[in-house]
This record gives C-alpha cells, sequence and structure tokens, in this order.
C-alpha cells in the first residue's frame, strides 16, 4: 500500500465516531441496533455491564440523542426502556462503514 | 466473518436468550401432562369430564406459564422488543397454524361425516377393515397432526429444543393412540364388554353397532 493510501486510512480512524467506538457503548448500540427497543435488565444481562457502569454510558447515549430512555412504573417497580433513535441508527451505520474501510484498507 | 453476520448472531443471541429459562420447555411439559392425565384416559372413555379436566389443565398450564414469565422472569431477565422480521414470522407462524387448526378440524368433520354417511363408512371399513392398521392409521394421523405444528413453533420461534419436543410429543401421541386407543374404546373391540360406568360413548350406538359388526 501507497503511503498517500495508508496516511488516508489512519485519517479515516480518526473521524470515527468515539462516543460509540468505545466498547461498552458498541456492545450496547449494537444491541439496540438488533432490536426495537431493550430494558435496563436485559441490556444488563446481555452486555454483562454493571449498573452504573450501563447507566453512565446510558446517560453518554442519550445526551448525544443516540438513544432514547422512557422511565415507566410497572407496578410499583421501575422500569426503563431504551431505543435507538434515528441519530443513533445512522451514527452507528456511518461508524460501521468507516470501520469496514479502515480494516479492510490494511495490510494483511 | 462479515458485519452483517455479526449483527444477526447479536439479533439471534440475544433472542435465544429470551429461552434460556425454560419456561417453554415446562409449559410443554405440563400440557403433555394435562393430556396424559385427563384427556385420553382409555379406562374412563371419551368423557365430557375427562374434556373439561383436560382444558382446566392447559388453562392451568397458561396460567402457570403466565405468571412464572411475569413475576419470576422477567424482573430478573429484562425485556425486549425484537424488530420487524421477528414480528413478520410471529405472524407467519399465527397464520400457518390457524390453517393447521382449519385442517385439524376439517378432518374431524370429515371423519364425522364418513361415519355418518353409509356408503362412505363402507368405503372406509373396506379400506380399513384390518383393525390393527385402523389403529396404526389412527395413531400415525394423531402424531402428525401434533409433530408438525410444533415443528412450525420450534422453526418460526426459533426455539431449537422445539424440534426435540417436537419429536417427543409426537411420539407419545402415537404410542398414546396406538397402545391405548381412547378414540375406538374398548367397546369398539369387543362386543361382550360393557362401557364403563360414566364413559360416553365416542359415536352414536348405531354407528358404534355398525363398527362392531365390521370388527367381528
Amino acid at each position: 500500500m501507497s503511503t498517500p493510501a495508508k496516511n488516508a486510512t489512519l485519517s479515516s480512524l480518526a473521524e470515527v465516531d468515539r462516543l460509540i467506538h468505545e466498547p461498552a457503548r458498541l456492545a450496547v448500540i449494537a444491541l439496540l441496533y438488533v432490536v426495537e427497543s431493550a430494558d435496563f435488565i436485559f441490556l444488563m444481562n446481555q452486555t454483562g455491564l454493571t449498573w452504573g457502569n450501563l447507566s453512565a454510558h446510558m446517560s453518554k447515549l442519550e445526551e448525544a440523542g443516540y438513544i432514547e430512555v422512557v422511565k415507566t412504573f410497572k407496578g410499583k417497580r421501575p422500569n426503563t426502556m431504551l431505543r435507538l433513535t434515528q441519530a443513533g441508527r445512522v451514527a452507528f451505520q456511518t461508524y460501521r462503514q468507516k470501520m469496514k474501510r479502515v480494516l479492510d484498507g490494511l495490510p494483511e | 466473518m462479515s458485519t452483517q453476520l455479526d449483527l444477526k448472531q447479536i439479533e439471534r443471541r440475544a433472542f435465544r436468550s429470551t429461552y434460556q429459562d425454560g419456561l417453554w420447555d415446562v409449559y410443554f411439559g405440563l400440557i403433555v401432562i394435562s393430556m396424559a392425565m385427563f384427556m385420553f384416559r382409555p379406562v374412563g372413555g371419551y368423557s365430557p369430564v375427562n374434556m373439561i379436566l383436560a382444558l382446566s389443565g392447559f388453562g392451568l398450564s397458561y396460567m402457570i406459564f403466565w405468571l412464572g414469565e411475569k413475576i419470576i422472569i422477567l424482573p430478573r431477565m429484562g425485556q425486549v422488543k425484537f424488530g420487524e422480521a421477528r414480528k413478520k414470522r410471529k405472524l407467519t407462524l399465527m397464520v400457518i397454524l390457524g390453517a393447521v387448526v382449519l385442517i385439524q378440524v376439517g378432518f374431524v368433520l370429515f371423519q364425522v361425516f364418513a361415519w355418518l354417511t353409509p356408503n362412505v363408512r363402507e368405503s372406509l371399513n373396506g379400506i380399513l377393515l384390518d383393525r390393527r392398521l385402523m389403529d396404526l392409521v389412527v395413531a400415525a394421523i394423531g402424531a402428525l397432526f401434533i409433530g408438525p405444528s410444533m415443528m412450525l413453533i420450534a422453526y418460526f420461534k426459533d426455539f431449537p429444543r422445539g424440534y426435540f419436543i417436537a419429536v417427543m410429543i409426537a411420539l407419545a401421541v402415537f404410542l398414546m393412540l396406538y397402545l391405548n386407543r381412547p378414540v375406538y374404546p374398548d367397546y369398539y373391540r369387543s362386543a361382550d364388554r360393557p362401557a364403563q360406568p360414566g364413559a360416553v360413548r365416542a359415536f352414536p350406538a348405531e354407528i358404534s353397532a355398525a363398527a362392531r359388526g365390521v370388527a367381528s
């Protein structure tokens, strides 16, 4: 691979959405991408994150407008449902395309 | 491995995790137990009491399933709504199972019609003259009603253990019908033997008499 091509690959890597790139948030977003919505406990079980950890990542994703959080009560129990917003869906698709380009551009 | 495949695997793993609790297995097990205990009792015959008890058993099984999911499973496993593809599969399953049920009802109605129509009855008696063959046919039809239906559920619900359950249920129904022969109780086999107290005959007396005539 020529030097300008390598530079292009590396510059693409720098453009990757860092909010999604973090492994725990990537796991959350990937899971929400393939389902319509999921609650907090389901995400905890699937990703293996702790309550506090997931809560912190959830807040960051919500602030960025990538996920929508709906807090309700089921009887006396609080229930937090999470759903990927359209912006989050687009951001994840863009992230996938960029990462694919970067990884495909690397030599064997 | 492509990125697309990974996402599919994530979705499938998430979907299959909803079956890890084993509640569906318990539910199907309770249905089979209800059938075994109440529905097909060769001693009691095909009585309305047995039918009511069997239906109560099904209702109780569903209640246990529903309460188990609501009180035990969902608060611990969490809840999830899957995407359009899963909803389409669910709808397809409902349509196909509905068609299967209609076919089954049609088959039962055809049987009643056949036994009540002398010409058709004679034709059937001519075909199924050998009683052992008739028992085998009845058992095979029963198993074919149950087994493929359960396999459809397993396929559309992406529930791998369902195939095993389907084979087991089909085998259980086949053996139950073949060995106990509840649809044609003892009075069908032996003219001297009286019907059990409380038993209700599956067919009117004249049909049973005609059937006895063929069998003897």
